[in-house]
């Protein structure tokens, strides 16, 4: 499985974003936001990037509502012999503008837009969890140093020593229908939720507690102590606002990796449960019944959205990270 | 230098036993919380429609009702000392390191997961030289020739390999080169002792589709490390002493850039030999990473607690490695 | 790993005297081509394999190689239980009873192997005795006694070496057989320590049971009835050093890789008819792709699909579509069913009217489709029992092979009399693993939305789904969940073979319980012991009949269809044809062309 983020930009660790100008100094210089959407608006691949997203978080909300209903059997759609759609391309027609899937004939349009809802929810959730739990605890680590941070690093290593679509796998297999109070795909989401999340924290803490530590070294920090400013002063109000444009650029490049983790385990399986619709598990039944071979288109259009979604993701992490660099140029 | 590489060595089988204790916990905790009893267990070991004396009797001596302690005792004994195991009318002695018994398929699980190894091995090597010969020298080039037609070129393909899933690469490769149009038909491992040509031949899909996905992520970590690295100043007093680009590129420029490099390489490494678990599967390759699968599939507790200790052992000495490879090249590490 | 023919076969020929009429052969030696029933030289046809025998020959030599996607879950014979090691165990080993060899029903006739007859049944039933043919030697020469039979039987009960094989003898023999610890514990004490068996001279086996069970030949086709040596039993490992009594011995096996066999010079051909030794070598290839194996068998590059449970869809579109390639395949009726069952005690299942309201509600053409449509999945069900297991009767009472797509006024109808005017909640069961099940169920669950029962499904593993879920009724119950997915082939194909453990009040256990309908119908139950007592074949087929129809009655189980299998057959493979009684192509009469 790739390494979920594009870590270390530079020699040595994390690229650490320099501190900008102290927010609401008088002169009349831009406020780190403002700098970086000037810079992020004159990057076009970006900005197109960033549409597309927009849009398929559109989709992803209201979509559902707009195609058919992505559980309904059109079996006369089907040639029984051969089990795949009628017609070419996998049926695709004016009424089923994607075609329909193999052996049930049910829309692949709306199965495709009803499976964006939850690769996405299930992506946003688990990056948020991922970079809740890693912003604490790399922030600690690196504030704090001495044992602490020793600690934290040592638990780090135990979970970066975990196979994870190892324990993943297992874990969503062992797992009942039903337990914690919630059953079924509600439960299902959540498991996968925690899985993706909770192992996925390491990789934002290493790279928070490699800022922290940098920035802890700075002199501004260094000047604020020096007016006689404490711990959590400085934690909150020098330290965490310049955090905010890693965190920032991370999440975001996180969220590809996690909807590409979720894409592999409905493809190993244990993803969404039937018959909701998700990208990887029909991957995983154009493989499972043999029928990509005979309908490769079953195959192929999840697969480009799931592409599509990743790479505009990609592409507007990439101009956020740009944009929040002032040592790159374009 | 050498207290530091004994006091990781101790601190890496200090990792490895907690992450055995975690994973023993969580595999014998959660059927428990699922409302699973040990009857039920041993019942899924004696095949259809048995006996409740069979079930019983074998319930007893595999010790599932044992309390939790006890079965990690016995599983920590095994690894070091090795078990004996009831086969027959004579019992099977389990060599160190014992991993454990299965039931299922009746057989230790180590030499199972050894058998698994050479696969899994020749897949991540290969696909390994490949990526960092590949995705490092055109990240080098792209950096170097920044802004050009090939740069865009080749960091738009890297972009796209990273957003690819490595699992529908893997299809459509198969479904191309080994079934449309056979030139690479029939990918069946073959081990290397046995037709090193055809070992070679049938690996060549599996190693381009798992190496096309780092090469893209490692070209584009490579260009932005040279780009930071070649704006540094040092490089400028490089080139002001007179010495010549090539050099500057690479023993001054290329040098820093990949440590980061490094590290990722080590951590990356080191989780594809704890079993390549998708491209095993999308191609049949019966490695480690399909063995998972499989001991999952079938519940297997021997065999998944033992391929999650062996993948745990990959990663931690993959990374114990990249630290002391670290610590030998950058004298500024200290520890 | 997918383990379709995990229940086994040893299909035995039930009616005799019905089957040697429609039978033209005369139990002629398996290597000879005597068993056409259609005109012999008549270019094959799709199909042909089912009633004919497909390139006759007596051809020797050449290496005949079996492809398969899985592995063994042992080739040990008293430690297997998948239908395809049954039919090829006969290579290797010789159980006391086994099949004609010959196509159609004629292949479900019972014919002695290692026995000289049939066993003669004396006691009411309760003692069996067989003679063993004398001067059966192993692949080293050793001569074989009735000890070895014994032994044989003896080492399965030690589930905890062997646990794979099926458990019919400790569940039927008398003696100390609920207690028999096996013959690895305390050596001295219990090797031969069975009572229920008696071996009063080299060649007589005596079997002693619970109560009278006329199928005893049956069982007997069983591989555990197999001799063993006891001096080279190695339990667990035997598997890896098989003393062979069969016309081929192994020459090498890497375990779940592949192995080979060659032939075995102390086999004695004219002592055994019903196999034959025509290849110079067998190759079992594992765990291979079955994408694979589908393109390595068009190739010619293999001649047989170990699994026999039909290609792939890519190569299922390439043969259907390709005459030629068409005419070099066979879809036989294999003798597996698929179904569901509904859990008679799961509310609101209790009420009969409910069940039945299920048979109207399910949409059979999207379930068929969901297993594969007609001719790779097979025909639409009406009966638990398919037509192929001896006693099969054709009754249709809820009209699902005339209203195909369900019939749901009807069904709604059966809702209103069973006090659910508006439809209730209820869980369906299934193995997640398999994607006929997977779809099935969906297919299911929209079918029976549409008269307002509201499903939720849940997928669980194969390897526990009888052990923890599905086959524990405590489980079903406190969760809800009413259907469950299914499906059965016979240990031997007849009724007592395919029903007993599906729908006999008595085979109902609390965990790896195979009648998940609950079924407890004093009317099905005495039914099966009637025909436990009855020794006349025809007489016992009526009853399984019976019960089959009074089970749909009772509408705990929902048939989805006969299985079909897509098995392409290479014009190098000689005497190829389909016998019901493996569910699969008869492997032991197999050979190659020459050149």
């Amino acid at each position: 499985m790739a390494v979920p983020i594009d870590v270390a930009t530079g020699p040595g660790g994390p690229e650490p974003v320099p501190a900008p100008a102290v927010a609401g100094k008088a002169i009349e210089g831009r406020s780190l936001g403002q700098i970086a959407w000037i810079r992020l608006r004159q990057d076009k691949v970006a900005m197109a990037g960033g549409i597309v997203v927009i849009f398929l978080i559109l989709v992803a909300i209201f979509g559902p509502y707009i195609v058919q209903n992505p559980l309904t059997y059109h079996e006369n759609l089907i040639d029984p012999t051969f089990s795949r759609p009628y017609g070419t391309l996998g049926g695709i027609s004016a009424a089923h503008p994607f075609g329909v899937e193999p052996i049930t004939g049910r829309d692949l349009l709306a199965r495709v837009v009803n499976g964006a809802r939850v690769s996405l929810i299930i992506a946003f959730l688990s990056t948020a969890l991922a970079v809740s739990i890693g912003v604490v605890m790399g922030v600690i680590a690196g504030f704090f140093g001495g044992w602490v941070d020793s600690v934290i690093a040592r638990a780090m290593d135990i979970f970066l020593a975990f196979p994870l679509l190892v324990f993943a796998i297992a874990l969503v297999g062992v797992i009942p229908s039903s337990a914690f109070g919630l059953s079924g795909n509600s439960l299902r989401i959540g498991l996968l939720v925690f899985v993706i999340g909770f192992f996925a924290w390491p990789y934002m803490g290493r790279i928070i507690r490699g800022q922290t530590l940098s920035l802890r070294e700075r002199e501004f920090v260094d000047a604020a102590r020096s007016l006689g400013a404490r711990g959590p002063y400085i934690l909150f109000r020098e330290l965490l606002p310049n955090l905010v444009g890693p965190i920032l650029v991370y999440s975001t490049l996180l969220i590809p990796t996690n909807i590409l983790f979720e894409a592999a385990l409905s493809y190993l399986g244990v993803g969404i449960i039937p018959p909701t619709p998700s990208w990887g598990g029909m991957i995983s039944d154009a493989v499972n019944n043999g029928i990509y071979s005979v309908d490769p288109m079953y195959m192929i259009i999840p697969g480009l959205a799931i592409f599509i979604t990743v790479m505009a993701f990609n592409l507007f992490g990439d101009g956020l990270r740009d944009a929040l660099d002032p040592k790159s140029s374009r | 230098m050498v207290t530091f590489i004994i006091r990781r060595l101790i601190g890496t089988i200090f990792l490895l036993i907690v992450v055995s204790m975690i994973t023993f916990a969580i595999f014998f905790l959660i059927p428990r919380l699922a409302g699973q009893n040990t009857y039920q267990l041993a019942a899924q070991y004696v095949g259809r429609n048995p006996t409740r004396d069979a079930i019983l009797q074998v319930e007893r001596q595999l010790g599932l009702a044992d309390p939790l302690y006890l079965q990690y005792g016995r599983f920590l004994r095994g690894i070091v000392f090795g078990a004996h195991y009831r086969t027959g009318p004579t019992d099977t002695y389990c060599p160190p390191p014992c991993f454990g018994y299965s039931f299922r398929s009746q057989l230790p699980v180590w030499p199972q997961m050894i058998s698994s190894v050479p696969v899994t091995l020749s897949l991540a090597i290969g696909a390994s030289v490949l990526w960092l010969i590949g995705g490092v020298s055109i990240g080098v080039l792209s950096a170097l020739r920044r802004g050009t037609l090939f740069d865009r070129f080749s960091m738009a393909v890297a972009l796209a390999g990273v957003s690819l899933p490595i699992f529908f690469t893997g299809l459509v490769a198969l479904e191309l080169f080994s079934y449309k149009w056979p030139i690479f038909p029939n990918v069946q491992y073959v081990p290397f002792t046995d037709n090193p040509l055809l070992w070679a031949r049938n690996l060549v899909l599996p190693w381009l589709v798992l190496a096309f996905l780092y090469a893209a992520l490692y070209a584009r970590l490579t260009r932005a490390g040279m780009l930071e690295t070649m704006s540094e100043d040092y490089i400028r007093t490089a080139r002001a002493k007179g010495l010549p680009e090539r050099r500057v590129i690479f023993k001054h420029g290329l040098r820093a850039a990949l440590t980061p490099i490094v590290t990722i390489f080590g951590m990356d490494l080191g989780l594809l030999l704890g079993g390549a678990i998708i491209t095993e599967v999308t191609f049949s390759l019966h490695g480690l990473g399909l063995f998972t699968v499989q001991a999952i599939n079938n519940q297997d507790l021997p065999e998944i607690l033992g391929v999650t200790m062996l993948a745990a052992f990959f990663i931690v000495i993959a990374n114990l490695v990249v630290d002391i490879f670290y610590a030998v090249l950058d004298p500024r590490v200290r520890f | 790993m997918r383990r379709r023919r995990l229940y086994g076969l040893a299909a035995f020929g039930a009616a005799a005297a019905l089957t040697l009429a429609a039978c033209s052969s005369s139990g002629s030696s398996s290597s000879s081509s005597g068993g056409n029933t259609s005109g012999a030289g008549s270019a094959p046809a799709f199909n042909s394999g089912v009633t004919s025998v497909v390139n006759p020959s007596t051809h020797k030599g050449g290496t005949l190689t079996f492809d398969w996607r899985a592995a063994p879950d042992s080739f040990d014979p008293g430690n297997t239980y998948y239908a395809a090691v049954w039919n090829f165990a006969r290579f290797y080993s010789t159980a006391l009873m086994t099949f004609k060899n010959c196509p159609g029903s004629c292949g479900k006739t019972l014919v002695p192997a290692l026995a000289t007859a049939p066993g003669v049944a004396s006691d009411n039933g309760l003692t069996w005795t067989y003679h063993i043919k004398s001067g059966v030697k192993y692949q080293d020469g050793t001569p074989v006694t009735s000890k070895d039979v014994k032994y044989a039987i003896e080492r399965t009960f030690d589930r905890g070496v062997l646990p794979n094989g099926p458990n019919y003898f400790a569940n039927l023999l008398g003696g100390n057989a609920k207690t028999y610890p096996g013959p690895y514990k305390d050596r001295a004490k219990n090797l031969m320590g069975l009572t229920a068996i008696d071996t009063p001279d080299a060649t007589t086996v005596v079997f002693h049971l619970k109560a009278p069970f006329s199928d005893m030949d049956y069982l007997l086709t069983i591989p555990q009835s197999a001799p063993v040596p006891p001096d080279k039993d190695t339990g667990a490992s035997y598997q890896t050093h098989i003393v062979s009594t069969g016309p081929y011995k192994f020459e090498s096996y890497q375990l779940n890789k592949a192995a080979v066999l060659v032939p075995n010079t102390e086999w004695n051909a004219s002592q055994f008819p019903t196999v034959s030794q025509l290849p110079s070598k067998l190759v079992v290839n594992m765990n291979m792709n079955p994408n694979d194996v589908d393109n390595r068998l068009l190739a010619g590059d293999a001649q047989v699909d170990f699994a026999g449970t039909g290609v792939q869809a890519a190569a299922r579109a390439k043969i259907l579509s390709n005459p030629t390639l068409k005419a070099q395949s066979d879809a036989p009726i294999t003798g597996f069913g698929w179904f569901f069952y509904i859990d008679s005690q799961v509310a609101p299942f209790t009420n009969l009217a409910c069940r039945q309201a299920i048979q109207y509600a399910a949409n059979h053409l999207t379930l068929q489709n969901a297993y594969g449509g007609p001719v790779a999945g097979g025909a639409i069900g009406s009966t638990v029992m398919p037509p192929t297991v001896a006693g099969y009767q054709n009754f249709d009472l809820y009209e699902a092979t005339t209203k195909t797509q369900g019939d749901p006024a009807k069904a709604k109808q059966l809702l209103q009399t069973c006090g659910q005017p508006n439809g209730f909640s209820t869980g369906i069961a299934y193995r997640s693993d398999r994607p006929t099940e997977t779809q099935g169920a969906q297919a299911l669950q929209q079918a029976l939305s549409a008269v307002g029962i509201k499903t939720t499904l849940h997928g669980y593993p194969s390897a526990t789904y009888f052990t923890n879920f599905a086959g524990v009724p405590k489980y079903m119950s406190s969760h809800n969940i009413g259907i469950a997915f299914g499906g059965w082939g016979a240990d031997w194909p007849d009724g007592y073979g395919f029903l007993s453990q599906l729908v006999s009040g008595p085979s109902i256990v609390p965990a790896g319980n195979t009648n998940i309908g609950m079924l407890n119908d004093p009317v099905v139950n005495d039914l099966f012991t009637k025909a436990a007592g009855i020794t006349d074949e025809a007489q016992r087929n009526a009853i399984w009949g019976q019960i089959d129809r009074q089970v749909m009655k009772d509408s705990v189980i929902v048939p989805i269809v006969y299985a079909k299998a897509l098995i392409y057959r290479p014009p190098s493979l000689t005497n190829v044809y389909f016998n019901q009684a493996y569910q699969l192509n008869n492997y032991a009469v197999q050979g190659l062309t020459g050149g």
